[in-house]
């Protein structure tokens, strides 16, 4: 078996063995320790069963609580976390994984290979996102520090799956391994900090993990891994659904860092020397999907003029309340997938091409269905200027807003009766284009393809992403669907938002990721 | 009053029976279902599809409804889809907060109401009553997530008294309970005590031309007797019936307040619950509450019993 070192896999499906460097310089050290941050939280949290949950709310507070084998780093690139080493077999069938030594779940017990088996046992059964197994054999453990995963075929991607945090495999206690699904109410895990106290509607309290062994591999934090210290004593959650509440509490020092500021409410808290203000650049994607089984969207013609007539500066403007970035396609300009391909469809605000459009597409007044919901404002409001838009170069377009729940099941259970539906895509563009492109293919396809079958051409570039043994042909394949989906109008992406956070000033080492992570946060006094 | 008791609580049965089928109905008639909050904002149909079969809600909508009523039958409220825990258990945890809440804002509606009702009627076309009058109008017409804003900005942004929100239970610190309630019983109490307001004036002022009011007036009694005695004791029967009315609409939560000021009350919950599709939480929540509602019913008609001789004896 080849052996190779480094620190970060930059390139996924090698086949090589993944162990980080010893670190040289000194790791990091808490400034000041002590105190409890209260963090103002804009969503309530469901459960804190990470397995099975996908929502942001419930991982923001479960992935300072779990660990797993694997994560991904600042760079979104995958790293190791639970575990010491990765071995991939030259045949690509077999990851050997060895377990960092010393490592304790918060009850106190070892963590060994066991565990590890128990919990893909129950993410098998359970997890949210369990075809990520699916194309895995078996697993096995064949010592107490070894854990053996057996691939049915060879997957190149298989690690970058792995590595995911939408619904990260999640280490938990071998006795949790039936618990069913949602069920796991009182979350032990391996990270910095455990759980005290959760009351649903109101807050989440977590405590400093004192038998917490940092990941010596690593000097600081890094994305969801890394050397990871606890400096706070506790953690405070409270769940603070309404803007202005938080803003008040942020202005008052009663909560120490929030999430999702109101832009109205920015000019004021810059004059604020008490407050810090963090932009979390490209949080999510704004879109609309056709349904491309329903007239008259199923006319590629219409769907092209459609796309001709929009003016995304003015749909992003009003979604997002003036926080946005114009952005080609479904990977942000920092990310490595990042490819502007389909970019000349992007943003025309051509009256003229997409009348042409029209005349070519035989249209005759069909009404154009909006399907939006009131729940997410983004959602509703780019909806009413893709109206006004449409509206504007003759098509007939018409709004139907029903709540959130129910536009997703009309979407992904009928295709009559709405020709495009807008939702946010957030955590799978920060994950990669793999995560993103999902959306394109069956059973996933979100643009409803006739009969249930894919477009033969966007199927053949999905199979390259995932199949081509070669990176850069991955990325090549990557190109060619993002390129194909913008040409047929597949989806309508209109740009990347920004989600502004804010720290009390005394509040060090807190920079905006996909969650706000505590570890290596500390407060001044 | 036994038979009062007795015939109130056995209609109760029928009226949670009732209930209960009307909320499994409607529940499961709206679009939507509980996977999808479940899986979050950019799930795939497939991770939808995966919770649904893990939460049995992919089984034939009867024989959900069969095992809602067996496990209902044994007493068991079922488990809430979204917070994993059992039914009861979360009500438990939620109905102190609500009852503390409402004892609070109802004690203030009972204050302010009350009297501004009074004096407003005893001072008819004066000053007083105009103002007193234009303050209850104030109360039922400013939106209470309005007024709670400029609560949370007068109170805890600029004078710093209060805290912005949160909630501390009263049994674990019974200060910290009054700071974290006081401005959310303000925002509820000022609502209904403009409602009460109104109804005791023009009650009490009906009171107060009848010929028994003139009597006693005549038979030199004092003021502060004659309308203590005489004239609010008769005008108590319609104001009891808004006053279980106001505590109904408090017990029942209020989902504005409760978001405004992150009170994990049961308002905020069964809203959630609905939005969310959590079958169970909505189905068992609701029976709970309806339980509740009931139990103030049955108060309501013994005060009334206790107040007017005449229910007692029709009622028996």
């Amino acid at each position: 078996m080849r052996r190779l070192m480094m620190t970060v896999l930059t390139g996924v499906g090698l086949a090589a063995t993944m162990a980080p460097l010893a670190a040289y310089a000194a790791p990091f050290k808490c400034p000041a320790t002590g105190g409890d941050l209260v963090f103002g939280q804009e969503a309530n949290i469901n459960t804190l069963d990470q397995m099975t949950s996908s929502t942001i709310s419930t991982r923001n507070i479960a992935m300072n609580i779990y660990e797993a084998l694997m994560t991904r780093d600042e760079n979104n690139h995958p790293i190791l976390d639970l575990a010491a080493s990765m071995t991939e077999s030259p045949d690509h069938l077999t990851y050997t994984f060895k377990l960092r030594p010393n490592i304790h779940f918060h009850n106190g017990k070892a963590m060994t290979s066991a565990d590890v088996v128990a919990s893909f046992d129950r993410y098998n059964k359970v997890g949210n996102q369990r075809s990520t197994l699916d194309n895995v054999k078996s697993w096995d453990a064949p010592d107490p520090m070894t854990f053996v995963l057996h691939m049915k075929v060879a997957q190149p991607t298989f690690i970058e799956a792995l590595s995911s945090f939408s619904v990260p495999i999640v280490i938990i206690p071998a006795e949790d391994r039936d618990v069913p699904a949602q069920q796991l109410t009182h979350p032990v895990g391996t990270g910095p900090f455990q759980l005290v106290e959760s009351v649903p509607g109101s807050f989440v309290k977590l405590k400093r993990y004192d038998g917490y062994q940092p990941n010596t591999s690593f000097e600081n934090r890094t994305g969801f891994g890394g050397y990871k210290v606890a400096c706070l004593d506790t953690v405070t959650f409270r769940i603070v659904t309404e803007p202005g509440a938080r803003v008040a509490g942020l202005k008052t020092g009663e909560l120490q860092g929030v999430e999702d500021l109101p832009t109205k409410s920015l000019p004021e808290l810059k004059k604020d020397t008490n407050v810090t203000i963090l932009p979390l650049n490209n949080w999510w994607i704004q879109i609309a999907n056709p349904n491309t089984s329903f007239p008259p969207t199923d006319n590629p013609l219409v769907r092209k003029a459609i796309q001709a007539a929009l003016d995304m500066d003015e749909i992003m403007d009003a979604a997002s309340d003036g926080n946005y970035k114009l952005n080609v396609g479904f990977q942000y300009p920092n990310q490595p997938d990042y490819t502007d391909a389909g970019k000349e469809t992007y943003n025309l605000h051509n009256a003229d091409l997409a009348k042409k459009y029209l005349a070519e597409a035989g249209y005759k007044g069909e009404p154009v269905i909006l399907l939006t919901n009131k729940d997410y404002p983004p959602m509703y409001n780019s909806a009413l200027v893709m109206q006004q838009q449409l509206q504007a170069v003759g098509i007939n377009a018409q709004m139907k807003v029903v709540d959130w729940p129910t536009s997703v099941q009309m979407m992904l259970n009928t295709t009559e009766g709405w020709n495009f539906h807008f939702t946010g895509w957030g955590t799978q563009p920060a994950l990669g284009a793999l995560a993103t492109m999902q959306f394109m293919v069956q059973p996933n396809a979100t643009y409803k393809p006739k009969g249930g079958v894919d477009d033969p051409e966007v199927l053949a570039a999905w199979r390259g992403m995932n199949d081509l043994p070669t990176a850069e042909g991955r990325q090549a394949s990557y190109a060619k669907m993002q390129q194909l989906v913008l040409d047929k109008v597949y989806a309508i992406p209109f740009g990347s938002f920004t989600k502004v956070q804010g720290v009390r000033s005394n509040v060090g080492g807190f920079v905006p990721f996909r969650i706000p992570r505590f570890a290596n946060v500390w407060m001044t006094h | 009053m036994g038979a009062i008791l007795v015939r109130r609580l056995g209609s109760a049965v029928p009226i949670m029976l009732i209930v209960s089928l009307i909320t499994f109905g409607m529940i499961h008639l709206i679009p939507g279902d509980p996977a999808i909050a479940i899986a979050g904002l950019s799930a795939t149909a497939e991770q939808i599809a995966n919770i649904r079969h893990d939460l049995g809600l992919d089984q034939p909508v009867l024989t959900q409804l069969w095992r809602w009523y067996a496990n209902l039958a044994q007493g068991d409220l079922g488990r809430s889809l979204l917070l994993g825990q059992p039914v009861t258990h979360v009500m438990l945890l939620r109905l102190p907060v609500t009852l503390a809440l409402s004892a609070y804002a109802l004690a203030m509606t009972l204050a302010i109401g009350l009297t501004s009702g009074i004096v407003a009627a005893l001072r008819q076309n004066t000053w007083i009553d105009q103002a007193m009058m234009v303050f209850a109008m104030l109360g039922i017409s400013l939106p209470n997530f309005y007024l709670g804003l400029l609560m949370i900005i007068l109170f805890a942004v600029d004078l710093g008294w209060l805290p912005t929100g949160g909630y501390v239970a009263l049994a674990n610190d019974p200060l910290g309970w009054l700071a974290t309630s006081t401005m959310p019983a303000i925002s509820l109490a000022l609502l209904l005590a403009g409602l009460l307001a109104r109804i005791t004036r023009s009650t009490m002022l009906e009171v107060l031309r009848q010929d028994y009011i003139r009597t006693a007036r005549a038979k030199g009694l004092s003021n502060a007797r004659v309308v203590l005695k005489h004239a609010l004791a008769n005008a108590l029967i319609p104001i009891t019936t808004v006053v279980g009315i106001i505590v109904s609409l408090l017990i029942s939560g209020s989902v504005v307040t409760e978001t405004l000021f992150s009170i994990p009350g049961i308002g905020q919950l069964l809203t959630q619950a609905v939005l969310n599709r959590d079958y169970p939480m909505v189905q068992g929540g609701l029976l709970i509450t309806t339980a509740l509602l009931v139990l103030v019913n049955i108060l309501v008609d013994v005060c009334y019993a206790l107040l007017d001789p005449r229910v007692r004896y029709d009622g028996v």
